[in-house]
């Protein structure tokens, strides 16, 4: 029995199949479907194949002639050098293989994974003999500058910082990704604060020699001033409560990374740090109370180093890293600075990231859990322990390191007792809701709204208010578009609106 | 400040597509018949191919079509019955000839046709696809077909390595806060490597068993 259009002409054909199959022609014969009837449901739409693997046919015998690569002609490469491509590639000249071979499937996606190019196009042509090919990579090339961060605003701390921080990605056409950025503070009202400045120069590769390894370097040069409170309510936020400390860094960083799989990679890091601070002879901070405590910088005084060795994890599942609507992403990063390996601090730090999303409606909306936590062990210099920022959105964060304002965290729930840029133990937990605003612009891709909340925490192993009496936390809220452009990815929320001006 | 962003905010919104506008299924009139206690169909997703993908038939490397069909109640959002083809096509550069590979419905056979046409036909025509168990329609319900096509889907391995990829040479700096808390990302520039080189989404009419 056929059913289906009122369309003569296909009818008929239906009930030629149907005659064809040894079926009645009076049993093929359609039914016109009725008009109008029953609600009108959408049926979900579904996700695309590579969303789940589970329903993908199995992988089959070999398909395709086998073939006798002559030759790579490149095409449309007027900056990359013709080597970097080649090197990419997972086939040479006088290579034998199927034309259905895994390396050429994945070729296009392995070049425009180098983000060099806005398209890749292969091809193959006739070689030397019968059986033998040669394969034609035609690219078109697309800016390689990425804006990476913007950092602008102004506080207490400074009258106004602005800095940014940019990437070439294919370095004179090497493949080699070479950034850096740079920062200025003016000077804000509190005394002897100075302006500050930093500057960071960068170099990696993200695939080395077709392996699985990658690297990256930086060098970084900070003069900073940094602020501490001495007096005042935690909730007065003026110049005049607070001092700081000049102070210098220059350091080098290395991260050798390995990817263990398409999801997981494993890294190993050092660092090497000279510091140079001018600290006060005994700094104190005087309570509303009037009781006067000192305070501990967690620095030394004039030059000091630091060396630490590191190791880490990242697992991402995540389809889509910049909007994700599912999948999870889980870092996990061990420091440890010891005397034995050069340096002056004896520490440890641990630190734990989880973000999860779900998707809901289809996949338009989402939910999100957002955990992340760290803490440190023994002589953490200062710009090593927790900061406040890290673990609360809606504090400015650090610009390269310079602290660039000073404003206290709110104090939704009356729960903050002590009020240190600093601690030893700090994590935050968020729930975020994100709805789908749309999708497929040519130069803005995709934006999403989302509304989030939580709470977060900080605090000192030995402050009066810390884990003995209950730790210390509060609320964060955050709401805002994301926005995944040409350019970058930008953030127009209400917590960076408030890292941004003195409130 | 506050009033500049939320004009942004609604200008934005304003200016937006609605979210499903780039996923809504389009409708097309398919041909659906019972036989031997199966639902059949009769459709096609040639539309999945632009004259580019189409020249592409001629590249000599393997394009690959996946079909997956859905049949629903229409007032039920849980899918009654699923099928999933795959079609594969490699262009014999030598023999100048189109070797197919069609695989669904629990088997798998080889074609091999003369023409681009033909080529093309042969990936994109649904010809008495088996889509369902008549006995999984009732009588009388209203149902609908939903038809997925993707040209060259990428699996989601090749897509977690490209963002691997991506994402490294951002890292660097003295302090853990700018890479580990700070940034909602470590990636800044999507560079939009599609899950497949186009998707095609059909809805049939409703239909019913008489």
């Amino acid at each position: 029995m056929a059913f289906g259009r009122t369309h003569r002409a296909r009818r008929g054909l239906a009930a030629a199949i149907a005659l064809a199959c040894g079926t009645s022609a009076a049993a093929a014969a359609p039914t016109p479907v009725p008009v109008s009837p029953g609600p009108a449901v959408r049926p979900p739409v579904p996700a695309p194949l590579g969303a789940n693997p589970a329903l993908a046919l199995p992988g089959g015998d070999e398909f395709g002639a086998p073939l006798i690569i002559d030759g790579v002609e490149i095409v449309g490469n007027e900056s990359t050098s013709a080597g970097v491509i080649e090197r990419t590639l997972e086939f040479v000249p006088g290579q034998r293989m199927r034309a259905d071979d895994r390396r050429l499937r994945l070729a296009r996606y392995r070049l425009l994974a180098l983000g060099f190019f806005r398209e890749v196009a292969l091809t193959m042509r006739r070689g030397a003999a019968r059986g033998h090919v040669v394969i034609v990579v035609t690219v078109v090339e697309r800016g390689t500058v990425v804006l990476n961060r913007l950092w602008f605003g102004t506080s207490t701390t400074s009258v106004g910082w602005i800095g940014a921080d940019v990437s070439e990605r294919n370095f004179l056409g090497t493949g080699v990704g070479v950034g850096g950025g740079a920062v200025y503070a003016a000077r804000g009202g509190i005394d002897d604060s100075r302006a500050q400045a930093a500057a960071e120069l960068r170099i990696g590769v993200a695939e080395v020699a077709g392996t699985r390894w990658s690297w990256t370097a930086a060098a970084t040069a900070v003069r900073g001033s940094e602020p501490y409170r001495i007096d005042g309510a935690l909730d007065d936020d003026a110049a005049a409560h607070f001092d700081a400390f000049a102070y210098r860094r220059l350091g080098v960083r290395a991260v050798a990374g390995y990817d263990v799989s398409a999801w997981t990679r494993i890294h190993v890091g050092a660092r090497l740090e000279d510091l140079d601070a001018t600290l006060p002879a005994a700094p104190t901070r005087t309570l509303p109370s009037g009781e006067v405590l000192p305070l501990d910088l967690h620095l030394r005084d004039g030059r000091s180093q630091v060396a630490t060795v590191s190791v880490g994890l990242d697992r991402d599942t995540r389809r889509d890293p910049v909007l994700p609507h599912d999948g999870t992403r889980v870092q996990l990063l061990a420091e440890g600075g010891a005397r034995a390996i050069a340096g002056d601090y004896h520490f440890a730090t641990v630190a734990a990231r989880l973000d999860r999303w779900w998707p809901v409606r289809d996949g338009t909306h989402a939910v999100g859990l957002r955990l992340a936590g760290a803490a440190t062990f023994g002589d953490a210099p200062r710009f090593d322990r927790v900061h406040l920022s890290e673990v609360n959105r809606m504090i400015t964060p650090r610009a390269m390191g310079l602290t660039v304002a000073s404003s206290a965290a709110p104090d939704f729930l009356g729960t903050r007792g002590e009020d240190e840029a600093t601690g030893e133990v700090g994590g935050s937990v968020v729930v975020e809701y994100v709805a789908r605003l749309f999708r497929g612009g040519r130069h803005v891709f995709a934006g999403d709204l989302f509304v989030g909340a939580g709470a977060w925490a900080l605090a000192n192993r030995d402050s009066p208010a810390a884990l003995g009496d209950g730790l210390p936390f509060d609320l964060v809220l955050d709401a805002g578009l994301r926005l995944d452009t040409e350019l970058g990815i930008f953030e127009l929320t209400l917590a960076n609106a408030l890292g941004r001006v003195a409130w | 400040m506050r009033a500049a962003a939320a004009a942004a905010l609604v200008a934005l919104a304003v200016a937006a597509r609605p979210a499903h506008a780039e996923d809504a299924p389009a409708i097309v009139g398919m041909d659906f018949t019972e036989r031997a206690g199966a639902i059949t169909v009769d459709a096609s997703v040639s539309r999945l191919f632009d004259r580019d993908a189409f020249a592409n038939l001629d590249s000599g490397f393997r394009t690959t079509v996946v079909i997956r069909l859905w049949v629903y109640r229409v007032d039920d959002a849980q899918p009654i019955a699923f099928t999933v083809l795959r079609r594969s096509c490699i262009y014999q550069l030598w023999d100048e000839v189109y070797d197919l590979r069609l695989e669904g419905e629990g088997r798998r056979r080889d074609v091999r046709v003369k023409t681009r046409g033909e080529a093309l036909k042969v990936l994109t025509s649904l010809d008495d696809v088996r889509v369902a168990a008549a006995a999984a329609l009732p009588p009388g319900a209203l149902h609908v077909l939903a038809v997925v096509a993707e040209l060259n889907p990428v699996s989601a391995e090749t897509l977690a390595e490209v963002h691997r990829w991506l994402s490294q040479g951002t890292g660097g700096g003295l302090d853990r806060g700018g890479s580990f808390f700070g940034s909602f990302v470590s990636v800044f520039v999507n560079l939009k490597v599609p899950e497949a080189d186009r998707v095609l989404r059909l809805r049939s009419q409703r239909f019913f068993r008489p």
